[in-house]
């Protein structure tokens, strides 16, 4: 310990990291701090609005075509401008330029007459030669930007009617159309000539692959999706435990003993399930399983977290009952408006435009209810400050709502869909919730840091999202040898793995490396980051060449993708790449933002795109959609920053 | 006496025709607290900008460790050990207090031509830093904008000590504070002295300026009023100095007749 006065106590204080002073954030309320958050929760609602109203969503071939248009241009661009943004900085020319990269990998390798030849360039040098073309977009709006000390904003709207004229005066010069192509022509003149085709044929598996799932079979794949989603969700599950509960000084054995029963009752389930094929063994199987895994996560958490020893008296604040009553009306209600309206009258209501008598009870049905679960699970968390009896009981009333919801959705819907798929869903949820609520009951939460709780909660987090990722990759990807004759034809492209592997590189770079940190910085304010030796004009200069260099990317796997490159092409998408960005979490003030969160963003709009036409509406809607999209997310990203940042 | 880290012998600025500064001489010592006093336009920031290499003198003569320096730019003053910080703190509100502490400055761990910053390392050394300057930040990853006006000016304090800095020119680290706060951050820039830090503390109150000075540099109007050590001078003549003396007797005098005037 050092001796200088008043130095002492704060020694204390860094030696053993916790301070009494700082009040403990439980995990949701930290999770609730990060930018993407609102974004995430957006795009899982969506996901189920859609999967309700539409056939594909749910489908491998509606996960290839949303991924499809999710990845480039939209994802990629979007994560890139997303780093931009947070730089403080806005490129509109970003989107004609993907169309312009293009075009300039089109028409280097054809000759000065438009024709491929044996003399045309080689894409091994035309892609780098591209590069620079791109490198000197970004430099070029970001001098212009650093000189004249003008927003970005206006320079960058230059550039881009710039580059919006020149692709269409070079492209009729050189073609003499407002289209340039074709890029196979390299492979049907090596082909016909006997030569080489320039890397093209190497290059177009690189650039525009294809994973035809139809294709792959795989006898296990039903196996190894139930067991890596099951898994996964389990591992979930323990680390959010691991991260909420406060660990016992020593671990009581007794539990593992508890934990092993409940395991061996939870297979004993699944093999009932997997014997029997008629409801009601399902219905015990499934229940059994239940069963199992309450036991199970009863022993874990007797072996593992402290019980509460007192014995609470059950008070149940008067702020926790009125929305648990409102909740409760608003679903019963949504009940009542099911049974009332007619299911199978698909004749238009004359007041209301265009909707139906069966779209009407549908739409009322699930505003509803769903309006009545959130009302509920407020009156959870305010019952739960109050006390943990009091919260956990309410809880369980909810998760028995639940599951009377979802077996009011069985027997009142007419679609195999929601008939079985929604009710294991639900059921599902219900069950977790009942369990949280009764183990909340009787351990106590943490309140405390504890980092290697922590820790292993986040490898089991880890552990977990891997075991999901697998389970539903091979579900996307293979087919079983029963599904051969009906599967529909689903293809992937490569272009989504572009698409992840740029995501994952910037969320790296931003979040690990000083670039990273003084991006952050520049955006938010570039004279203090200045002072302090931040390079600030040399960090903004790169950010704006890795959107170009984004640009270049999305250019390339368009010209492979299209072969013919419209000079109108990226024309105007600038704007979604922003609001993609924005609905992930990034300020428009920079200085604040994710990239993950404009990748999950591009999910979100992709889906827009994809399922308004395949709920059969309009796709003209489909920019009310967005718009209404991004007002939301503006203000629910405004308002849990506001409320993360008051609960430091 | 052992020669001062930074001394001034009749130093001068001059802006065209306009004469920002002349004859201050003061010197700050290791360890020790030289006190700026001045009101509002006595030349205290073109002071400031002379010695963080913002601006060089025109007269007189600046020397560092008994050497005559003139320094080029910020960056050469920050080079040799002098560290300004400033009334808007050079900090960044969103981002977290590590990232804050280490801008521009960040500790970094390489795999061959991978950099990354060394989170960990960067972490834990911007919490030890700020314990040792007695400044308990609770969790360093919170944003700085949630920070108080004395806790955030701790930060940048506790940055400037760190990164080697020999002299700490504070420009007014008091003046948007109240009371409390205040005290909290007079209590840092004595820690950074008994670092042996000499810290140049430049301010408007000699309320604030006596108890941690251990000699005091008077301006007004850009003139030096004298460079006393504190055996040499009470508060109460420091405060007469820095308003001009006969200007605050005067004012005394008007109010006593004033209050006189409602008392009849």
């Amino acid at each position: 310990m050092t001796t200088i006065d008043g130095a002492v106590i704060a020694d204390d204080a860094a030696a053993n990291d916790d301070d009494e002073r700082i009040s403990y954030r439980g995990v949701f309320q930290r999770t609730l701090v990060r930018p993407e958050i609102g974004a995430t929760i957006a795009a899982v609602s969506i996901w189920i609005f859609f999967w309700a109203v539409s056939t594909p969503f749910g489908k491998a071939s509606g996960a290839s075509s949303i991924l499809d248009v999710a990845s480039s241009p939209l994802g990629i661009m979007a994560v890139a401008v997303a780093m931009l943004m947070i730089g403080g900085e806005f490129d509109l020319s970003a989107g004609a330029a993907t169309g312009a990269l293009g075009i300039v990998v089109i028409l280097l390798v054809r000759d000065v007459a438009g024709e491929v030849s044996g003399g045309s360039l080689s894409l091994w040098i035309a892609l780098p030669v591209s590069l620079l073309v791109a490198l000197f977009l970004g430099w070029f709006n970001a001098t212009m930007v650093d000189k004249t000390s003008l927003p970005s904003f206006v320079v960058t709207l230059a550039s881009f009617f710039i580059l919006k004229g020149a692709k269409l005066g070079y492209a009729k010069l050189i073609t003499g159309q407002i289209q340039v192509g074709k890029l196979d022509d390299l492979a049907i003149h090596a082909e016909q000539n006997d030569v080489s085709d320039k890397g093209y044929g190497f290059l177009a598996k690189v650039f525009s692959g294809e994973w035809i799932r139809n294709e792959h079979v795989w006898g296990s794949r039903d196996a190894v999706y139930l067991i890596g989603v099951m898994l996964g969700l389990s591992l979930v599950v323990l680390a959010v435990y691991e991260m909420q509960y406060t660990r016992r000084e020593k671990p009581a054995p007794a539990g593992i003993g508890v934990l092993g029963a409940g395991i061996v009752v939870a297979i004993v389930g699944a093999a009932v399930l997997h014997r029997t094929d008629s409801v009601s063994g399902n219905v015990i199987g499934a229940v059994v399983i239940g069963v199992g895994m309450l036991i199970g996560l009863f022993g874990w958490s007797t072996w593992r977290y402290q019980t509460i020893d007192r014995t609470a008296r059950l008070t149940m604040p008067a702020s926790a009952i009125a929305p648990f009553g409102l909740g409760l009306v608003a679903v019963v209600l949504g009940a009542l408006f099911a049974l009332l309206l007619d299911p199978d009258n698909s004749d238009t209501i004359a007041v209301l435009y265009q909707v139906t008598e069966q779209g009407l009870r549908a739409i009322l049905f699930i505003s509803l209810a769903g309006a009545g679960a959130v009302l509920m699970l407020i009156a959870v968390s305010r019952a739960r400050k109050e006390s943990n009896t009091a919260g956990g009981l309410l809880l369980l009333m909810t998760s028995g709502v639940v599951a009377a919801v979802a077996f009011f959705i069985r027997s009142e819907s007419g679609t195999h869909k929601f008939r079985t798929e929604a009710l294991s869903a639900m059921l599902a949820i219900a069950m977790l919730m009942a369990i949280w609520a009764l183990l909340s009951m009787r351990f106590e939460s943490r309140s405390a840091i504890d980092r290697s709780a922590d820790r292993l909660g986040k490898i089991l987090l880890i552990g977990g999202a891997a075991g999901v990722v697998v389970g539903l990759g091979a579900r996307l990807l293979y087919i079983t040898p029963e599904e051969l004759e009906t599967a529909t034809r689903t293809v992937f492209s490569v272009r989504i793995l572009w698409f992840i592997a740029f995501t994952a590189v910037c969320t790296w770079v931003l979040g690990r490396t000083r670039f990273g940190s003084w991006t952050f910085a520049v955006g938010g304010n570039k004279q203090a980051a200045r002072q302090v030796g931040v390079p600030a004009s040399r960090t903004k200069m790169q950010l704006f060449m890795l959107v170009s260099f984004a640009a270049w990317l999305v250019g390339i796997l368009l010209a492979f993708r299209l072969n013919t490159i419209q000079a109108s092409t990226g024309d105007g998408e600038e704007f979604e790449y922003i609001i993609a960005a924005v609905v992930g979490g990034t300020a428009l003030t920079g200085g604040y933002g994710s990239t993950l969160g404009a990748a999950i963003g591009a999910f979100i709009m992709a889906m827009a795109v994809q399922g308004i036409p395949s709920a059969r509406w309009n796709s003209d809607w489909r920019f009310v959609f967005l718009g209404a999209i991004l007002l939301l997310a503006v203000i629910a990203n405004n308002f849990i920053k506001e409320k993360a940042e008051a609960a430091r | 006496m052992s020669t001062p880290l930074l001394e001034l012998r009749d130093v001068g600025k001059y802006y065209g025709n306009i004469i920002a500064l002349t004859g201050v001489t003061t010197n700050v010592a290791a360890g020790k607290v030289t006190c700026v006093l001045g009101d509002n336009g006595a030349g205290k920031s073109t002071l400031i900008k002379i010695l963080a290499g913002v601006h060089q003198h025109d007269d007189g003569e600046l020397l560092l460790e008994g050497e005559p320096v003139s320094f080029e730019s910020p960056r050469e003053a920050l080079d040799k050990g002098i560290a300004a910080v400033y009334q808007d703190l050079a900090m960044v509100p969103l981002m977290s207090v590590w990232r804050n502490f280490f801008l521009g400055s960040e500790p970094t761990k390489n795999l061959g031509p991978l950099r990354w910053i060394d989170k960990p390392l960067a972490k834990r050394t911007a919490k030890d830093e700020m314990a040792r300057m007695g400044i308990d930040i609770r969790d360093t990853e919170q944003p700085v904008g949630t920070l108080s006006g004395g806790e955030r000016q701790s930060v940048a304090i506790a940055r400037a000590v760190y990164f080697g800095a020999k002299v700490l020119i504070l420009d007014e680290p008091t003046s948007a504070l109240g009371v409390k706060q205040s005290g909290v951050v007079l209590r840092y820039i004595v820690e950074a002295a008994k670092r042996g830090l000499g810290v140049i503390f430049i301010t408007h109150n000699p309320a604030h300026a006596y108890p941690v000075g251990d000699r005091f540099l008077i301006l007004n109007r850009g003139r030096s009023m004298g460079n006393f050590a504190k055996d040499e001078i009470s508060q109460t003549e420091l405060t007469q100095l820095m308003a001009g003396g006969a200007e605050l007797e005067e004012l005394q005098h008007e109010l006593e007749a004033a209050i006189a005037s409602k008392n009849d």
